[in-house]
């Protein structure tokens, strides 16, 4: 490629094209062949091999993705071609930048996503198609055959191996693919969308003692000729896209499925019997899915894995789905079963929607999440009850609304009109939902979430058959079309678009869904309603008023029908009012005459007919209760104001386990005994739904800490829970456990938690509480359980944890044994002897070991013992439980918080980058964002420079391996530092303005971006560090002279010497609006020509133009090219620092200087830089270094 | 242990100890002192002044054993002829056996010089502790004469049946299982945490609440996961247990019925150790499924 190419290519024409890539050319089979995987180093070798049928002629290039790949040739049809390997999401902004603020950050992540993001025809690794091939008029099939090497990869593929004696057969030792969304990128060049499908063969060569699974069908199995390792051969003949393509290898135990011989499943070494018992219930959840759809699961075979470590509990992929290993549980395990089968139903469905169904583009995403977490629902409907599936919906609601109204809105299907930043949709979110991999993960959980509600909406509103016949339209479709050979419009069938749903919605149906959709998808937010009323006895008529709040974050406004439903005397009655614009009261006539026989039963809403004591309503009013949208059909948050002694009827006598909860919820504000009375009648209810006599147990905690003064007899829930749970002889001795019964079991589980919670008039936990909790731990006898009680132990320890209340210091005085209280001690003592037997005796996931360390923590908080975090820490490290992990990880996170302790925050954040569990890495820096050490709000000691820098380079350029760890570090930058510059650094150069219109000086808004330093670029742009003369104005009161252009000066500071540095003044132009990047980039563009110009003295263009395309690219500070050698990495580091101390000797002499950057680098040599710069970057030296040599570019 | 008998014993070991208070020791020792006056008479007689305290307890010794070896003798010859008490032609016997002039005894015992002590004071003589009767004695049977003696304590040729009353109130059970069960948790965990590296929570007194070390594992989830082998144990004797139980159960199962279908389904659904059906198990012969297959053998290259 000529240079005269290459300067098209800069053009911004020329995007079109680019944009038009995904359909120039189509993969339509894919070969992945890895014959060598080495455990002991961590390494991969093997190549591809992709089928390309270009659709236009002269297909000269082809991008495909690929990251950290080590690639070692590439052949196009037996050619070797010349190729280049760009990530500019390697490093975000260049790390000479001293930009700090977020929204600089976010919209430069989101260009260098873009700048790669396959949908868009873009990728890494840049092929030139020899000239040979594609100079023909015809269209010809291309091969494309790229070898390729992962080295101990940081992301994409996760090797467990553990330290101990032994082959690694023996030693467990396993290897598996994970990633957030499209990350198959990361261990095999692919087209990574999931909009591209193709046929695909899959080799891969283990050793004798390991198996490899993957997706498709297993054909054979072949021993190499020294019969030391084996191949497995896969064929997956359903067009699938490279992101559902998944492999684990280890020596798993085999378990085919015996009630279904197509599945099989597979485990880490000794733990078959678990996963005997944990599989035993997948074939019910295989029918019912296929029965609710009337269609046959997709592929031929089903392949379940559970690994170690895993990035997440539950990963799907076309014929597998890989899980965390802990799901695992034997029969004796009772808490465990229904979450492993929540999590098995979900692998399950989205085998149905996520993976054999793609979707068309990531603005689709919603519909196949959805779908499969709306069928999910229905699974969880017909196994756990009504009542389950409700509480869940609510609990999602709740969820949703909760998140919105905190964070703004959740938009399911964003539509990005303009490659503008200001038709942002989003504006009120820290990162771009533009691309999976910018968003942060808090979010797509919502995201999901909110999905599945909306296809409940939508069932709603077409009726569930409607809505299984539109499924079912959707996966035949795409089995005719998975089983055509590769024709492109075949094939697209298999994708499923938002458009495409919505049409075979209306065309089942026949009903228009529109407004819903609007309301709900293209829009973001919930509604808020507030609701109240007023009984007007003249008229017989319900004075019903339905505010809404929609200014507020995150809430949209509602107009449409809203039900609501009137429990009166004479029968339940649903009205359904239309909330129009202004109108905010409805009058609902009534039906009853207000108690006019006393002695008739009522009748509810399911028909039953109940005798209720009438004595505590209002004699005046026929009405009982009134529900605001029982039926949970609008995404809302509904407060609704009734007295309390409904609320009371509608906890006793509803039925439906929603409104059983929101009237739990709203009692809280009603201490009073009748409150209590009913809260108790309902624990004792056997016939209520267990979740909600958990839920009651809470409450009346709070109630009877509310009521204190007044509390008559004993304890809330003591005489309760003797009577229930302990024996009849001797009522302090709790039974021998036996929880065959799992709705006493749970409650006996939970009502010491919420009975440590109760206070005494001086705010101490009663003793007889705390005696009555250690009593049940000292009686707790488990011999004649058929069950384990490690559950019901830990919850006992978090009801000691519950009982805490902060120590009476004197004066700060040190913790010592001394001065314990007395209860303490106790409490202590069986902390000890938990936690010491943990160790001979460890309990399922270690649930002792983690309440005990949070009541540690706690006990520390409190002020009993000495804070300390060196238990923690021994506990945080590898090698522990998951879960204790966790758990310690968390005490250190509040430790930090509460002592500011800036080591113990090192620690943690160097347990981010260098932690071997990415899951653990994730968590931390969630934990960190939950329990900040400190906010944007605030002041800290621990706030300072050295963490900004730290924190920046975590997300520019360390966290690159991991979608999601990237962009939990820009979570927790958004919440110690907010958008802008942090406020710990120091003022910029320009600190002060001095405006001398309006004489007075100002500080200069250092929120805004820096232009001056360097910037990120677009694909097919080279940014240029605009120069700008330095405003007279400004500049003569500060009695520097003004320097024209650039000075290049040596720099005598320099240790290595003989470095020069270009220097600019620069400033920001007060004419030039730059509130955002995208308009200093228009900026940037729009002076283009002019810095395009070599004016540089002693800065060269490089001579050296190989690029045949423009990359993508950060930009890179441009050094003389003697640099160019090893010690540039030194040069640019050291640079850095160096600017530094410039700036603040320039700064006393009262003199300007900013350093410009002229980026007109070749990329290979930012390559070469960047892979020596930085450690954190994976160096991919040989892919770029061969385009270097390779004799095909010098053409 | 029965304390009488205990002393017993105990008084035979410290014979010429100084505090010998009981009366049976009392006995035995104003025996003895009877002794050491005949041998130190004796020796008197002969001539001698003096003697040391050792000699004369020698003689006394063999004075004593001489007496008793007499007394044995007797009672033997005296059992040998099915009789029970020793009879004066026993005594003669026996001296001659033992080679004593029996007849020379009336001329010394006659003997002008001889001297006379005094009587050994009147002592108690022991009570033979009462053999500990632990059950019934079994009366004759019909065959046996009456007269004939009476069949030892059951216990010493039958069994020994020690049991003592059970202590059936439940609390104190209960208590006790608790108490127990603490008390070895505790002593275990210190035993263990003193033979271990420890954490302590507090600084000044470092063994006040110790903390067994955390140790990293190399494979953590498998102890995680793993029921224990107590665990198991139990699960096995509940299951065991359940058997008898399960009239009981059926009975129960009634009242568990309830309205919340998803802990109902899971009682149907967790089965034992997740036990695949017997009928299925056979029929894992004939599955085919691609993991099972057997590895194949590499292709010998045809070419080259």
């Amino acid at each position: 490629m000529n240079r005269k190419k290459d300067k098209a290519f800069e053009s911004p024409l020329h995007i079109t094209y680019l944009h038009c890539f995904s359909i120039v050319a189509f993969t339509t089979h894919q070969v992945v062949c890895i014959n060598n995987i080495n455990f002991q180093r961590k390494s991969v070798i093997g190549f591809v091999e992709l089928t390309i049928f270009p659709t236009v002629v002269n297909l000269n290039r082809i991008k495909l993705n690929s990251k950290q790949c080590r690639i070692y040739r590439v052949r196009v049809n037996e050619l070797e071609a010349p190729f280049i390997y760009n990530d500019p999401t390697l490093e975000v902004c260049h790390h000479e930048s001293k930009q700090r603020n977020l929204n600089y950050f976010s919209s430069a992540y989101t260009a260098a996503v873009s700048a790669v993001d396959p949908d868009a025809g873009h990728g890494e690794l840049v092929i030139k198609v020899p000239s040979e091939l594609w100079k023909q008029d015809d269209l010809k099939v291309l091969k494309v055959y790229i070898e390729f090497s992962l080295d101990q990869p940081k992301g994409g593929l996760h090797f467990v191996v553990p330290d101990v004696e032994g082959s690694m057969a023996e030693r467990g030792a396993h290897v598996f693919s994970f990633g957030y969304q499209n990350s198959t990128r990361f261990w095999f060049p692919c087209v990574d969308s999931y909009s591209e499908l193709c046929t695909w063969k899959l080799e891969f060569t283990v050793d004798a003692s390991m198996v490899a699974v993957s997706c498709g069908d297993l054909v054979e199995t072949i021993y190499t000729p020294d019969m030391r390792k084996k191949t497995f051969h896969y064929v997956l003949p359903i067009p699938t896209a490279a992101p559902n393509i998944s492999l684990s290898v280890g020596p798993f135990e085999i378990l085919v499925d015996p009630y279904m011989h197509e599945v099989t499943h597979f485990c880490l070494p000794q733990l078959l019997p678990l996963l005997k018992h944990s599989m035993s219930y997948l074939h019910e959840i295989f029918e019912f899915y296929e029965e609710i759809l009337t269609c046959r699961y997709p592929y031929a075979c089903f392949k379940t894995v559970f690994v170690d470590e895993a990035y997440v509990q539950v990963s799907s992929y076309a014929s597998m789905s890989i899980f965390s290993t802990n799901l695992l549980h034997s029969a004796m395990i009772i808490d465990q079963t229904p979450l492993t089968r929540r999590c098995l139903a979900q692998a399950l469905a989205q085998q149905f929607f996520g993976c054999f169904i793609s979707r068309m583009s990531w603005a689709d995403e919603w519909v196949l999440k959805g779908i499969s977490g709306y069928i999910y629902g229905l699974y969880l409907k017909k196994t756990f009850g009504v009542n389950e599936y409700r509480h869940w919906i609510k609990e999602e609601l709740d969820k949703i609304v909760e998140y919105e109204l905190k964070m703004g809105g959740v938009l399911l299907h964003p539509t990005f009109s303009g490659v503008k930043e200001k038709d942002n949709p989003t504006p009120h979110l820290h990162f771009s939902i533009k691309h999976p991999h910018t968003l942060s993960w808090e979010y797509y959980k919502m995201f999901q979430c909110k999905a599945h509600l909306v296809m409940r909406l939508i069932e709603n509103r077409i009726s569930m058959e409607f809505m299984l016949q539109v499924f079912n339209k959707l996966l035949s479709l795409a089995s005719t079309a998975s089983s055509q050979k590769y024709q492109s419009h075949m094939w697209s069938q298999m994708l499923l678009s938002t458009h495409a749903f919505l049409k075979s919605i209306s065309n089942v149906s026949g009903k228009d869904i529109g407004p819903l959709i609007k309301q709900w998808v293209d829009q973001s937010a919930v509604v808020k309603f507030f609701g109240s009323f007023a009984f007007n006895r003249k008229r017989n008529v319900l004075e019903l008023e339905i505010r809404q709040d929609y200014t507020s974050s995150g809430t949209q406004k509602y107009v449409g029908p809203i039900k609501v439903t009137v429990q009166e005397l004479d029968g339940s009655f649903n009205h359904t009012l239309q909330i129009e614009e202004n109108s905010l009261k409805h009058d609902i006539p009534c039906h009853s005459k207000s108690r006019r026989n006393k002695k008739k039963k009522i009748p509810l809403m399911n028909g039953e007919e109940v005798d209720m004591d009438l004595s505590a309503m209002d004699a005046d009013s026929p009405l009982l209760w009134i529900r605001i949208d029982p039926d949970m059909s609008i995404l809302r948050k509904v407060e609704f104001e009734q007295a309390d002694f409904m609320w009371q009827y509608q906890l006793r006598y509803e039925r439906d386990v929603v409104a059983q909860e929101e009237s739990i919820s709203a009692l809280e504000k009603f201490p009073t005994p009748a409150s209590r009375l009913a809260l108790t009648d309902i624990l004792e209810q056997e016939q209520c739904f267990y979740k909600v006599r958990m839920q009651a147990c809470f409450c009346l905690a709070k109630i009877a800490n509310a009521m204190v003064s007044t509390w008559q007899g004993p304890p809330a829930m003591k005489s309760l829970f003797t009577r229930m749970f302990c024996c009849k002889s001797c009522p302090n001795i709790v039974k021998t456990n036996n929880f065959l019964s799992f709705q006493s079991y749970f409650l006996q589980k939970t009502m010491p938690v919420a009975m440590a919670l109760l206070r005494d008039v001086q705010n101490l936990c009663p003793k007889d509480v705390l005696n009555f909790i250690l009593d049940l731990i000292k009686y707790n006898d488990n011999r004649k359980n058929k069950f384990s009680d490690n559950f019901y132990r830990a919850e006992l320890i978090e009801a000691l944890t519950n009982s805490l209340t902060p120590a009476i210091s004197i004066n700060n005085e040190v913790r010592t044994v001394d001065n314990l209280n007395a209860d303490v001690r106790l409490i202590l003592e069986e902390i000890t002897r938990f936690l010491n037997m943990e160790k001979l005796l460890p309990s399922f996931r270690n649930t002792i070991t983690v309440s005990c360390l949070s009541a540690i923590r706690q006990l520390q908080k409190n002020g009993h013992i000495p804070s300390d975090a060196s238990l923690f820490k021994s506990y945080a490290e590898y090698g522990h439980f998951v879960d204790v992990r966790v758990a310690a990880l968390e005490a250190l996170v509040d430790y930090t918080r509460v002592e500011r302790s800036s080591a113990d925050l090192q620690w943690l954040l160097n347990m981010v980058q260098n932690d071997p569990a990415h899951y653990v890495r994730h968590k931390i820096l969630g934990m960190l964002c939950k329990n900040p050490p400190f906010n944007k709000a605030t002041d800290s000691a621990l706030c300072n420079e050295a963490l900004v820098d730290q924190l920046w380079k975590l997300m520019n350029s360390g966290t690159s391996h991991d979608w999601r760890l990237r962009c939990d570090a820009v979570n927790l930058y958004y919440t110690l530092f907010g958008l802008t510059r942090p406020s710990c650094l120091p003022l910029p150069e320009l600190g002060l303005v001095l405006n001398l219109k309006e004489k007075k000086a100002v500080l200069n808004p250092t929120i805004k971006p820096e232009l001056g330093v360097s910037s990120v670029m677009d694909t097919n742009y080279f940014i240029k560090t605009p120069s700008m003369g330095l405003k007279r104005k400004a500049e003569t009161p500060l009695g520097s002279p003004p320097e024209p252009g650039q000075v290049l000066q040596q720099q005598e500071e320099d240790a290595r010497g003989g470095r020069y540095k270009i220097r600019f003044n620069t400033m920001e132009d007060e004419d030039i609006d730059m509130e955002t990047v995208h308009d200093s980039q228009a900026f940037i563009h729009h002076h283009l020509n002019l810095l395009e110009r070599p004016s540089t003295p002693g800065k060269e263009p490089p001579s050296v133009e190989q690029s045949m395309l423009s990359m993508p690219a950060t930009p890179v500070p441009s050094f003389p090219k003697e640099t160019t050698s090893s010690s540039s990495k030194h040069g640019a580091e050291h640079g850095h620092h160096h600017h530094h101390h410039h700036h603040h000797e320039h700064k006393k002499k009262k003199k300007k200087h900013k350093h410009k950057h002229k980026h007109k680098h070749k990329h290979e040599s930012k390559e070469k830089d960047r892979e020596r710069d930085n450690s954190h970057a994976y160096s991919n030296s040989p892919a770029s270094g061969r385009s270097l040599r390779s004799p095909s570019l010098s053409d | 242990l029965d304390p009488g008998r205990h002393d017993g014993t105990g008084s035979l070991l410290k014979i010429g100890g100084k505090a010998a208070t009981s009366p049976a020791e009392n006995y035995h020792l104003a025996r003895r002192r009877t002794l050491q006056v005949v041998v130190s008479a004796l020796l008197t007689e002969c001539g001698f002044e003096s003697a040391e305290k050792a000699a004369v307890e020698t003689l006394t010794e063999m004075m004593q054993s001489y007496i008793t070896e007499i007394g044995r003798c007797a009672k033997a010859y005296c059992e040998h002829t099915a009789r029970s008490i020793p009879t004066l032609s026993d005594t003669v016997v026996t001296l001659i056996e033992m080679g004593f002039k029996a007849d020379t005894l009336p001329v010394y015992a006659k003997r002008s010089q001889r001297m006379v002590i005094t009587a050994p004071p009147v002592t108690n003589a022991p009570v033979t502790p009462k053999a500990l009767s632990a059950g019934q004695k079994r009366t004759h049977p019909a065959h046996i004469p009456g007269h004939f003696p009476e069949f030892p304590d059951p216990h010493t040729y039958i069994k020994t049946p020690t049991f003592r009353e059970p202590v059936s109130d439940y609390q104190v059970v209960r208590e006790k299982a608790a108490s127990q069960r603490r008390d070895v948790e505790r002593a275990l965990t210190r035993f263990m945490a003193k033979t271990g590296e420890t954490h302590s929570l507090f600084k000044d007194d470092i063994t006040a609440f110790p903390l067994i070390a955390a140790q990293p594992s190399t494979i953590p989830y498998l102890s995680a996961l793993l029921p224990s082998e107590l665990e198991l144990q139990t699960l096995e004797e509940t299951d065991s247990s359940e058997q008898d139980d399960q009239t009981d159960s059926e009975n129960a199962a009634g009242n568990i019925i309830s309205d919340d279908p998803g802990a109902d389904k899971e009682n149907s659904m967790l089965p034992p150790g997740g036990v695949v059906p017997s009928a299925k198990a056979s029929e894992d012969n004939v599955i085919d499924n691609p993991y099972l297959r057997p590895v194949k053998k590499p292709k010998v290259r045809r070419k080259k």
